[in-house]
């Protein structure tokens, strides 16, 4: 037999091979969008310092200063001075730390009631100026702008100019920022990816205090479980722990968070990594800042499989429950412990806000590209479902408003936990350039919808049948036409709290908008504005008598009379304060002017008559 | 068996090799996704649906059902399940299972392609798979043409040298290393991150040595049989350093394929060595094999 043609045929078909893929990958990438070229620029040496955010709290002032590298033989010292009377001052010096080239400063006994001219200065020549801001205890409004998932790619947009972002916060003059996590996508060089992201935001960020907080893919990984710092190995990282070596985490947190008030409870965890949960007090807005990931339990393994990724549930008939395992960890006892504690502690707060990477359920139904419909996502904080209701219930006693990003897709969700709208209100806000796509699109229209509003609105459950009400969500359009920022639902959202009124306003917008433009128009379902007491007034509820104190805006608070148990804290606004609570339980309610040191009112029950209190 | 007797073990090596790196990948594809999601949501991809009379809905599903991508996402595992017990099967005469083969080549050349469009067009992501996408095709040439035709040979050492050049790029740092290289590294041998480093950059070194020394016939041998030693440690490092008594099913539905589809890292090597014995070892190791072997 000759076998000469086929031994031919086969050195064809493995020249094919070996040829194909190649030449079919060049003449995508000759199709497709040019892919963003990630490198750190040489700068002059006047330029070397990047930029610079900081954080006031509690009279302290700490600011982080962003190097580009530096070269052998120069100083690694960085001063900061402040303009007094015209002279500038220093107030500090530190030095560089590397890995990362940041310049962490920290300045006690700060004067928090006026602005003050800063500026950085490193060597004979770079000089890098801002202002910090008084603490805007005497406005009514605090204005929180709020980012979130920051693609540099073409393919999503990223290469668009974040000009229209930085004039819309300069024009609204926002008192806080807010970047709830992926300010950086690439999982390996996260050093020129911060300096990018300061070279696109540093004009807003050096003048306000800012909040970053570092999400999976700014410590190199899609998603994570951080398990208190353990070492994930699989791909995707649904094993829990960390992708990339402690040293890098170490260094993004560094960055990130660096400026943030001081952690509250400062022990490290695995692999010498750091915390940074806390709260900031700014405007009399009191924000804690959580940290989702860092101490969740990774799903691969604990979890039964229910679809092609441990982290990824299809199979809607599951149970649920099956998945809430014992020992699942959401923010971890550490984080919750300081929930409690914040919850009480109303000392120039008039509102309390939760700033964490993502929302407390299952927001998105369709996931990613082509893949379509994902009955649950355990990236999502909607699971472990009891660590979400432990969460939850801490939050509630406060009546923090939760302000989150990470989903890609912008919403708003009243959060249940026995009852729909028995929790905190959410949103997460839109991409700043969107990496991902997801949307909100339940199979069966919501119920107790409001009058005239979408399907996939009103009263539904998640993936993992928490409850949760929907009130918006931004979805993307469902073909890829385009592809660009808006089609992909990128965006900002911006929150105004109002100190006076106690009311709490979302915006969300799409990029490049002039948002004071009279015709602009935010995405559908948005503005929307709520009481911040909407954040724990369950629909099952009753009144008690109405209080009316002799002071103004003290602090409540309804503990339980037969557990011991404190419902919740607040400060409440004016002299006139109709507490909620239970019908069936009988409370003790306690108060003061700055904390809840006195019981005012024994064995209150709902209907009960009104009462004056007198706490001078 | 039809393979004549001196290439007896060196087939077996690619047999077995290829049987489980298409095992691996049938697992993968059938427990849990192949990697294609990166491919499919583009422009070009709308495209090809509207060419081919379909909506986008009936494409990609309504999101209330599946569409025809995930209909036939879904079914490729039963490619792979075919591609392994051909494996199997195949043989010198059997032309229909060798063309079933490099087509067989050509689906894991496909999630190759898959993998490197995932991982930002690096480079060495395509070129790492090198062993896996030929060693089926390495197969079919050693029962066409014989283990030791040159064609056949040359092939194992480009699927060999592919494979080792790009685990050597990211190793040594000339890509950004990925952080479960460190991670392995770490968790298997207990050392922290410097030291851990420092074992990476050598092994990047020492895989850009074998690329060398597996082309310079007095370095060969010693080189195949580093690389057989080499690529054996790295495939079972993801269950070594992953598995856990305390995980369902202790971890293997997560790890133990991530070892199978990564037989061709130590497979090839294996196969080169067992072709470039000492005459002496060969002739001893053709004295120990049964007659029947002979007969068919």
């Amino acid at each position: 037999m000759n076998r000469q043609p086929y031994k031919r045929a086969g050195l064809c078909c493995l020249a094919i091979l070996l040829a194909v893929a190649p030449a079919t990958a060049q003449q995508n990438a000759q199709r497709r969008p040019r892919r963003a070229v990630l490198e750190i620029p040489e700068v002059e040496r006047s330029e070397v310092i990047c930029f610079a955010l900081y954080t006031v709290h509690d009279n302290t002032l700490k600011l982080t200063a962003q190097l580009y590298p530096l070269q052998s033989g120069e100083s690694r010292t960085v001063r900061l001075e402040i303009e007094k009377d015209g002279n500038w001052v220093e107030v500090a010096r530190t030095s560089v730390v590397e890995p990362g080239w940041t310049a962490p400063f920290r300045v006690e006994n700060w004067d928090d009631t006026q602005a003050s001219n800063y500026r950085v200065l490193h060597g004979a020549e770079a000089n890098y100026e801002g202002v910090i801001r008084k603490n805007p205890v005497d406005k009514d409004e605090i204005v929180v702008a709020g980012f979130t998932g920051n693609s540099i790619q073409p393919a999503h947009g990223g290469d668009i100019s974040r000009q229209d972002l930085i004039d819309n916060v300069q024009q609204i003059d926002a008192d806080v920022l807010f970047f709830s996590g992926d300010q950086v996508y690439d999982h390996n060089k996260h050093l020129a990816a911060w300096l990018k992201f300061g070279r696109d935001f540093g004009a807003i960020i050096k003048d306000r205090p800012t909040l970053c907080l570092p999400d999976d893919h700014d410590v190199g990984q899609p998603n994570l479980w951080g398990e208190s710092g353990k070492i994930s190995t699989i791909s995707g990282n649904a094993d829990g722990g960390y992708r990339q070596p402690g040293i890098y985490v170490q260094e993004v947190e560094r960055a990130q968070t660096s400026h943030f008030p001081d952690p509250v409870d400062p022990r490290k965890i695995g692999q010498g990594i750091g915390v940074y949960f806390t709260n900031l007090n700014w405007g009399n807005i009191d924000f804690a800042i959580l940290e989702d990931r860092k101490f969740k339990t990774g799903p691969a393994g604990r979890v039964p499989k229910q679809g092609p990724r441990p982290d990824h549930i299809r199979n809607p008939e599951y149970d649920p429950a099956s998945v809430d395992v014992d020992g699942a960890i959401l923010l971890g006892q550490r984080q919750l412990d300081f929930l409690d504690d914040w919850a009480q502690d109303w000392r120039d707060a008039s509102m309390k806000v939760a700033l964490s990477q993502t929302i407390f359920c299952g927001g998105a139904h369709i996931h990613g590209s082509a893949n379509g419909r994902l009955h649950a996502d355990m990236d999502s904080n909607g699971w472990p479902q009891t660590g979400r209701n432990r969460a939850l219930k801490a939050l509630r006693k406060a009546f923090a408003f939760h302000y989150a990003g990470d989903q890609h897709l912008a919403t708003i969700f009243h959060h249940g936990i026995d009852e729909h709208r028995d929790a905190i209100w959410s949103f997460c806000v839109p991409s700043i350039a969107n990496l991902y796509l997801r949307w909100w699109e339940p199979l069966e229209p919501g119920q107790n919808r409001e009058p005239g509003s979408p399907d996939y609105t009103g009263d539904h459950l998640d993936g993992f049948a928490n409850k949760v009400t929907n009130y918006a969500a931004a979805n993307p359009e469902k073909t890829p036409a385009g592809n660009v920022l808006n089609t992909r639902s990128a965006g900002f959202g911006i929150v105004r709290l109002n100190t006076k009124t106690r009311q709490i306003t979302m915006e969300c917008w799409p990029r490049n908008v002039d948002v004071t433009d009279p015709s602009a128009k935010q995405y559908p379902g948005w503005p929307r504005t709520i009481s911040q007491f909407d954040n724990y007034n369950p629909p099952s509820w009753g009144k008690l008598g109405e209080l009316t104190f002799d002071v103004d805006s003290p602090v409540v608070q309804l503990v339980d009379r037969d557990s011991d148990e404190i419902l919740y804290t607040v400060r409440i606004a004016g002299k006139r304060f109709v507490p909620a609570a239970p019908k069936d339980k009988t409370f003790n309610i306690k108060a003061g002017k700055d904390a809840p040191e006195t019981i005012v009112v024994q064995d209150a029950k709902v209907g009960g008559a009104a009462q004056s209190v007198s706490l001078k | 068996m039809n393979e004549s007797n001196p290439h007896r073990l060196p087939i077996a090596c690619l047999r077995s090799g290829a049987f489980c790196c298409f095992a691996g990948w049938t697992w993968v594809h059938f427990y849990w996704e192949g990697p294609y999601g990166v491919l499919l949501w583009q422009d070009a991809t709308y495209d090809l649906a509207t060419r081919l009379g379909l909506s986008w809905d009936e494409f990609v599903g309504t999101g209330a059902d599946d569409g025809f991508v995930q209909k036939w996402i879904a079914r490729i595992w039963w490619l792979y399940l075919a591609c392994t017990l051909l494996t199997l099967t195949v043989r010198k005469t059997s032309w229909v299972q060798m063309t079933g083969l490099v087509l067989g080549s050509g689906l894991l050349t496909l999630l190759s392609y898959a993998s490197y469009v995932a991982a930002q067009r690096q480079l060495p992501m395509f070129i790492e798979h090198g062993g896996q996408m030929l060693i089926p095709t390495i197969l079919v040439m050693a029962l066409a043409l014989g283990a030791g035709h040159r064609v056949t040979v040359t092939t194992a050492i480009i699927g060999l040298i592919m494979t080792f050049a790009g685990h050597g790029c990211y190793a040594i740092g000339f890509w950004p290393t990925p952080g479960n290289f460190y991670a392995m590294t770490t968790l298997i041998l207990g050392v922290e991150y410097p030291t851990a480093q420092f074992l990476l950059r050598a092994a990047g070194i020492l895989d850009f040595a074998v690329c060398v020394g597996i082309c310079i016939p007095y370095l060969r041998r010693a080189t195949a049989v580093y690389a057989t030693a080499w690529g054996f440690l790295t495939a079972i490092a993801r269950p070594v350093a992953g598995m856990s008594w305390g995980l369902n099913y202790w971890g293997a539905d997560q790890f133990l394929h991530e070892t199978a589809l990564r037989a061709p890292h130590f497979a090839i090597p294996l196969f080169l060595f067992c072709l470039w014995r000492k005459p002496g070892e060969k002739e001893a190791l053709q004295a120990r094999q049964p007659v029947t072997a002979e007969l068919h």
